[in-house]
């Protein structure tokens, strides 16, 4: 058997022995029916809410909401890391804020945000924008002071300015950290936006929806936004993985 | 500053005109460490006509690499002179360039970006900008490799890279800090040849410090040997071979065995002025 066949055969094992599971459990009565709805009809809702374009609907909808937060947390942290990279008064006041208020987890912030700014869109996007702050902030801050002063040496013999050290050296050196720190971002912009779906209603999202189909006692529907959830976050983060391969492809493989 | 772009003349040719001359006076060279002034370099007296290309050996510890960031003035603290051509260093300069044991390319730059940022603050026509580049990847034996990254490239070939960017700019001088130092035995050779060649196209003044007597030998047409603590010149070798050279030469040889026989000498007891260090003695062995 090949090396590849294998590692993905591997990978398969455990869910199948889930569902196997699973589908057993269904058929144990009319209350373990409810809890665990058949895998038939989970698969018949689901091909109904792609084919009414509603999983479509809420899925897009989540996903607009973490890409926007995901632009204007991840700007906000990129800009503040680097201020605080490069002045250090400013990340003797700041930094201490930062690690103080990361230690809230974002749902933690619910009854304040809910109180200032109801539980609009608004609302709903400076949580999730909050989720994706912390780690670019952080991993910018810290790529930032990573800079190696042999290179900067080199700055040096062939007089840039201070501009073009930060533009050559600075800036380029840091980026590895920078994208550690959006990646995490995605992951955490996604959990949070699901998170804020569910406790705050929406038009639209998958949380909203998940919530919807709870009230209505719709366990197969809650199973398919669960799935979408963990299927969606799970490509984002290899399309980010693959952005981040070809822009930092001056990187050596890891392990060379 | 002045224009550091000027007219070479063909390498080999000498003259009034010719530009790179480096001239070393009373140069001291002192560190504060936990509080006690630490001498690194006492008076140094050494001059550097154009074109040449001076090795410099060593031990650890006797200052030879603070000489050339002091030439390429990445440390300015020193007491005494270094000119180059009558000019006061105070400062880097695109007029001086330096070469680190480790090759120090920019890993996010390709090899030609590597060796186009050399250039980032000299006014330069476009085409002029491109013709230099090319011609110097031609230089180092690159051309191929120009859109190579620095990852991608063998040992020699990052260190010829970093020859490359630093001669872009048509430094007068150029220093050369074990250059070959962490290439493997066999590459080391063969770079030496490189660099011998490339010396003798591009006409620059070098100097270049080194662990390997051979290495000196084989490309210096002087060898200043320096004993440590303080760091001082011991004694200056003149190699008076032509280039390019046959390593196999016995004059070679026989300059090697007396250079060798330098540096392990102990220090006399009728010196007087050399205090052995207590932490370093060495009273193992039997003095000479």
């Amino acid at each position: 058997m090949s090396l590849r066949l294998r590692s993905v055969s591997l990978a398969l094992l455990f869910p199948a022995l889930v569902l196997g599971w699973w589908e057993w459990e269904s058929r144990q009565g009319a209350g373990h029916a409810y809890a665990f709805a058949p895998l038939e009809q989970v698969a018949r809702s689901f091909v109904e809410m792609l084919l009414d374009g509603r999983l479509l609907l809420h899925a897009g909808a989540s996903l607009q909401r973490a890409l926007t937060a995901l632009l204007i947390g991840g700007s906000i942290g990129i800009a503040t890391g680097i201020a605080m990279g490069l002045w250090r008064p400013f990340d003797r006041t700041a930094g201490p804020i930062v690690t103080t208020m990361r230690q809230v987890p974002i749902l933690g912030w619910l009854p304040l945000v809910a109180l200032w700014f109801g539980n609009g869109d608004g609302a709903k996007l400076l949580l999730v924008s909050l989720s994706a702050f912390y780690p670019t902030v952080l991993n910018t801050q810290k790529g930032m002071q990573a800079v190696e002063g042999k290179l900067a040496e080199v700055g040096r013999l062939y007089g840039f300015t201070r501009l073009q050290s930060l533009r050559l050296i600075a800036w380029p050196s840091a980026l590895p950290l920078i994208f550690t720190g959006i990646s995490q971002a995605l992951a955490f912009a996604w959990i949070a936006t699901i998170g804020v779906e569910l406790l705050f209603s929406a038009t639209a999202g998958l949380g909203t929806e998940m919530m919807a189909a709870q009230v209505a006692a719709r366990t197969d529907v809650v199973l398919v936004c669960v799935a979408c959830v963990g299927v969606m976050g799970f490509a984002l983060n290899q399309l980010f993985a693959l952005l981040r391969a070809r822009l930092l492809r001056w990187q050596p493989a890891p392990g060379n | 500053m002045t224009d550091p772009r000027h007219l070479r003349e063909p390498a080999g040719t000498t003259g009034p005109s010719r530009t790179g001359a480096v001239r070393i006076a009373g140069l001291s060279k002192r560190y504060a460490m936990s509080g006690k002034s630490m001498t690194v370099l006492d008076d140094i007296n050494l001059s550097i006509r154009p074109g040449e290309f001076v090795s410099i050996v060593g031990p650890s510890g006797c200052g030879k690499s603070t000489l050339l960031r002091l030439i390429v003035g990445l440390d300015t603290d020193y007491d005494g002179e270094i000119r180059l051509d009558d000019t006061r260093v105070a400062g880097t300069g695109l007029e001086r360039g330096l070469v680190f044991q480790d090759h120090r390319l920019f890993p996010w730059m390709t090899v030609a970006q590597n060796v186009e940022v050399a250039l980032l603050n000299q006014k330069l026509p476009k085409e002029r900008r491109e013709r230099l580049i090319a011609e110097h990847l031609a230089l180092v034996g690159l051309s191929d490799f120009g859109e190579a990254y620095p990852h991608q490239l063998s040992g020699g070939m990052a260190q010829r890279a970093a020859i490359a960017r630093a001669l872009v700019n048509e430094p007068r001088v150029l220093a050369l800090d074990e250059p070959l130092g962490a290439l493997d035995a066999l590459t080391r050779v063969k770079v030496q040849a490189e660099l011998q060649r490339i010396w003798m196209e591009a006409g620059t003044t070098m100097i270049m410090v080194t662990h390997d007597v051979d290495e000196a030998l084989f490309l210096g047409d002087r060898v200043v040997v320096m004993s440590p603590r303080p760091g001082r010149i011991a004694r200056v070798v003149d190699v008076d071979l032509p280039h390019p050279r046959d390593r196999a030469s016995p004059l070679l040889h026989r300059l090697k065995d007396e250079i060798l026989g330098e540096l392990t000498r102990e220090p006399r007891e009728e010196d007087g002025t050399l205090v052995s260090f207590p932490a370093r003695s060495s009273h193992s062995r039997s003095p000479s």
